[in-house]
Parts: C-alpha cells; sequence; structure tokens
C-alpha cells in the first residue's frame, strides 16, 4: 500500500512540539503498564533512595541501546527520491538538530513500501542482539504497539512501515520521527527523558516520595545524558548500535515479567 | 478504532463497578449460562493483578488460556478510559487467538462510582451495585448508575441482612436512569439469572446485525454542547429508532 501525497495532512509541527507530545505520558500509547523494571528492582534490594542513581545508571546502559536504535531508525525510514529518482538516504541537512519541518519530507517513495521494512528489520536483530532479555524485548514490542496505533492514524505516512509487523518501541518511535519530523538530537532527548519520568511515575506510587524531589533526579538523569546526546544523534548504521545493556537491569526485568502481585507489567 | 464494522469482531462488554461488588462473580455467571452456546474470552483488570482471572479460572467456566490478566501499572481508571492502549492490545489479541469470538467480557479493577469504560474499548458495559453497599447509592447516581446500558442490583440474597428494600432499590435505579434497564440479580436466583441471559443474547443479536451503537456513559452528568443555535443535550432514546443516540433540541 503506497499512501499518496494527497492523503497526507497539511499539518506542520515542529520538532519540540512532536517530541513533547511523544513523551508526555497523558499520550495514549499504554505506557503507564510500564515501571521500567523498578518494581522488581525495589523488591530485589534497590534502596528507594537508589532510584536517582538508577535513572543515572540506565542513561549510560540501556537507554544508548534505546536512543541509538530510534536514531538509526529514524535515519533507516526518512527515504526520499532524491532527483535521478533512486532513493536517497542521506541525512539532508547533516544537522541533527534540524528542527523545522522539511515539506519534501513528507514525499513518500514507493522505496518505503519494501526497502524500509527490510532495513528496519535489520536494526531489530541488532538491537535484539543487544537486548538479551526476552522480558525486555517483550515489553519493547507491546509499547511499539501502543504507539504505532497512534502513529498509524495520526502520520498516514507510517503506516505502511507500521503496520504489517509489531516493531519494538524504539524503533518504532524512529520510523514516527523521520516522518513527522522530529530531529535526531531531539529523539535522543525525548528517549531518555521519557526513561527517566516512566521511572519516576513508577517510583510515586511503588515508594512513595517527595514527587518534588524525583522530579529534580528525572533533570539530573537527563542531563547526565547531555554529552552523548549529539554522538547518539549521528548514528545511522545498524552495526553501529552501541551494546550497553546491563546485566541487573536484564535480570530485573526477567523478574518483573513473573513477578507475583505487581502493579506494573514491566 | 476497528478498521473493520464492529459487528464483524466480537461484542466487547465492560463490566464496571465499586469493589467487591460481584463483577468476576457476574462474569462466573455469563459464562456458566452462554459458554456452550457462544464462544466467549474474558479480560481481567486488577490493581494486583491475576486475582481476579485466578478467580475466573478456578471457577472452570473457561478455558483458562481465554481469561487474560493485565497489569495496569495501579491505574485501573485510566487503562478503561483515557488510554485503552494496553487492554485493546489484549482484546484484540484474545479475538485473534481464538477467532471468531461472539463475546469479550473485560472487566475492569474494581473502582469507585465515576469510572466507566470508553466507547474506543467496549461496545456496551454493565454496571455492578451490590445491595449490601447500601440501599441509597442508586440514588447517588453517577455516569455508571445513569448511563451504562445495563445496571446490576447485585446479592438480593442478602438484601434482608442488610436492611434494603430491593424493589426501592431499583426503583430509585430506574428513576436515575430514565427508564434504562436495571436487573436486580442474585446468583442464588435462577430466574434473576435467566433475565441476564436473556438481556445479553438480545444485545448479542443488535450488535451483529449492526443496529447496536456504543454509548458513552460520560464522566459526568448528561453533557451540553453549545451551539450557535442554543445547544442540545445528549439523551439515550432508543424507541426502536436506528440512531439510538439523539440530540435533542432545547
Ligand atoms: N451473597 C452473594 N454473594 C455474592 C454474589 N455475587 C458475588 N458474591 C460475593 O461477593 C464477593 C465479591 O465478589 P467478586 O465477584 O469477587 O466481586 P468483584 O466486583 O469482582 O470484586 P473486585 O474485582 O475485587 O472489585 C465474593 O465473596 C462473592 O462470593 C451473590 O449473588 N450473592
Ligand atoms: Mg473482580
Amino acid at each position: 500500500m503506497t499512501v499518496t501525497s494527497t492523503d497526507l495532512p497539511t499539518r506542520r509541527n515542529a520538532s519540540a512540539t512532536l517530541a513533547m507530545l511523544l513523551a508526555d505520558s497523558r499520550l495514549p500509547a499504554g505506557a503507564h503498564v510500564s515501571s521500567n523494571g523498578l518494581e522488581a528492582g525495589l523488591r530485589h534490594g534497590l534502596a528507594a533512595h537508589e532510584v536517582a542513581d538508577y535513572m543515572r545508571t540506565r542513561m549510560t546502559t540501556v537507554v544508548r541501546v534505546e536512543a541509538g536504535a530510534a536514531v538509526i531508525a529514524r535515519h533507516l525510514a526518512d527515504v526520499r527520491p532524491s532527483a535521478d529518482g533512486a532513493a536517497d538516504t542521506e541525512q539532508g541537512s547533516g544537522d541533527p538538530d534540524r528542527d523545522s519541518f522539511r515539506p519534501e519530507r513528507n514525499g513518500i517513495a514507493p522505496e518505503r513500501d519494501t526497502v524500509v521494512p527490510d532495513r528496519l528489520g535489520v536494526l531489530e536483530t541488532e538491537w535484539a542482539a543487544r537486548t538479551p532479555s526476552a522480558a525486555l524485548r517483550e515489553i519493547a514490542v507491546a509499547l511499539g504497539a501502543g504507539l504505532a496505533r497512534i502513529g498509524q492514524r495520526i502520520w498516514p505516512q507510517t503506516a505502511a512501515v507500521l503496520r504489517p509487523t509489531p516493531l519494538p518501541r524504539p524503533i518504532v518511535l524512529g520510523t514516527i520521527a523521520a516522518c513527522a519530523g522530529i530531529g535526531a538530537a531531539d529523539l535522543v532527548r525525548l528517549v531518555a527523558y521519557d526513561d527517566a519520568q516512566t521511572v519516576a511515575a513508577a517510583v510515586l506510587k511503588l515508594e512513595p516520595t517527595d514527587p518534588i524531589r524525583v522530579t529534580g533526579w528525572v533533570l539530573d538523569a537527563c542531563a547526565a545524558m547531555e554529552d552523548s546526546v549529539s554522538e547518539l544523534s549521528r548514528l545511522t548504521r545498524p552495526e553501529a548500535l552501541p551494546a550497553s545493556g546491563a546485566p541487573l537491569i536484564e535480570d530485573w526485568a526477567e523478574v518483573q515479567s513473573v513477578l507475583p502481585r505487581r502493579l506494573f507489567r514491566a | 478504532m476497528p478498521e473493520f464494522p464492529a459487528s464483524e469482531r466480537s461484542l466487547r462488554l465492560g463490566v464496571a463497578g465499586p469493589v467487591g461488588t460481584g463483577k468476576s462473580s457476574l462474569i462466573a455467571l455469563i459464562c456458566r449460562a452462554l459458554a456452550d452456546e457462544i464462544r466467549i474470552g474474558v479480560i481481567t483488570n486488577d490493581i494486583y493483578t491475576d486475582e481476579d482471572a485466578r478467580l475466573l479460572r478456578s471457577a472452570g467456566v473457561l478455558d483458562p488460556d481465554r481469561i487474560r490478566a493485565i497489569e495496569t501499572g495501579a491505574c485501573p481508571h485510566t487503562a478503561i478510559r483515557d488510554d485503552v492502549t494496553a487492554n485493546l492490545q489484549a482484546v484484540e489479541r484474545l479475538e485473534n487467538d481464538y477467532y471468531p469470538l461472539d463475546l469479550v467480557l473485560v472487566e475492569s479493577g474494581g473502582d469507585n462510582l465515576t469510572a466507566t469504560f470508553s466507547p474506543a474499548l467496549v461496545d456496551a458495559q454493565i454496571f455492578v451495585l451490590d445491595v449490601a453497599g447500601g440501599g441509597d447509592v442508586a440514588r447517588k447516581g453517577g455516569p455508571g448508575i445513569a448511563r451504562a446500558d445495563l445496571l446490576v442490583v447485585n446479592k438480593t440474597d442478602l438484601a434482608d441482612y442488610v436492611g434494603v428494600d430491593v424493589e426501592q432499590m431499583v426503583s430509585d435505579a430506574t428513576e436515575a436512569r430514565e427508564g434504562e434497564p436495571v436487573l436486580a440479580l442474585s446468583r442464588t436466583d435462577e430466574a434473576s439469572v435467566a433475565r441476564l441471559r436473556e438481556w445479553l443474547l438480545a444485545l448479542l443479536a443488535s450488535h451483529r446485525a449492526g443496529a447496536h451503537e456504543p454509548q458513552d456513559p460520560g464522566p459526568m452528568a448528561p453533557h451540553f454542547h453549545a451551539d450557535e443555535e442554543g445547544g442540545y443535550v445528549h439523551t439515550h432514546d432508543d424507541e426502536g429508532e436506528e440512531h439510538s443516540h439523539q440530540h435533542v433540541r432545547v
């Protein structure tokens, strides 16, 4: 199925607006079922006062994998017809901070229907290899499906890629970023912020703490990530995806998936 | 949103109501009464997962794999109303695994009187009260009591013990609902279970015929839409109208 340009929405939103939308927990994407492994962590020795460290540790480990996968997916999904009609996958401006939507990106090359899914399939394999916990992969696909449901409706040009197979959340996010116009650096920050805020929302339910203090932890974690934004936002090749998983986080993800009397699915 | 006409997939029926009023028991009753005739699946939303699903599985009324529990991250209200994604995924997966199903029952986590299902998740909903919660609850109203497709006043066998006049409670409820159906139910009262069964089969037939239109009980009182001609309120009047959600000019 190819979406013709006449079907495309005429709406234009800034990269920052789109990032805010996608990072907002009020977005109906089903993300409130996840604590990012915090529930299992707290039951297995993580102290409430160590949650800030947990958020920061995630930034240097699993978040690098997620953000990297999102950026690479954004790059791979960004197929535009070039002057001679061949698919062009180069970053248009080479500027990862590009913050304005460029109308010509809205054009969907027919190649997207086959080339993009194939490329994203390669990326998914690389991502899976760096995400050894089956429970982590499973929740990523479930959250990806929730986001894809929104993506297909709001940005119909993503449907050809997102509809056929369930993809993990970072790859869905990258695909939406390519079609909707989110810059690569904003995308990295979005993944980081969402990751920390997920832990923050969960800790307030699991170990009631001063919510404003927890808000500070989210900003600390995001600040710790800032030095890596530039490096991660320049990734293009699936093989270059960081392999920075953390065995303890993976272990907690596995524990969480079978935790009795749990509040959160993940 | 469904990509094919709703009438071609299962009827998705929500069961909401305060904690302990008998939602799981009602689902078990429905399964017992109808599992031989129609293909049923169940999704439960627990606060602490699995309790309801386990209870239903152990009731032995349905293949245990057709009863699935979802976790709501301590947001039972959100999961049936503002962000139904997790429930919708579970319903669709169940429908897919056991295609074709006639009926999927979704039990909400026990919540307060304001919790109702979004029409994005269910085609119709039952709101369950019980006599033990007090005879005046029905009069207190709320979206579920006033505008669910069916209001059940459960555990009528206990009425004498808790000093509740069932007839009065039903008539209060009927008034609050402007005549929409109210069912006094007890699992020990065969006739009441038969009425539940009849109501459900009629709803299923209407759903299959494409005549049933999901109604949103809404979060509050009947909603008022201002427009340039003075506005209109929604009522729920379906005297054989194909469009049962009428807009009445005021
Ligand atoms: N006497 C009597 N008890 C009932 C009836 N239906 C349910 N109960 C009892 O009411 C209690 C609560 O029933 P459940 O079906 O678990 O209620 P629920 O609404 O699913 O509860 P939560 O899911 O925890 O909100 C149980 O002890 C049931 O046995 C009934 O018709 N009569
Ligand atoms: Mg129950």
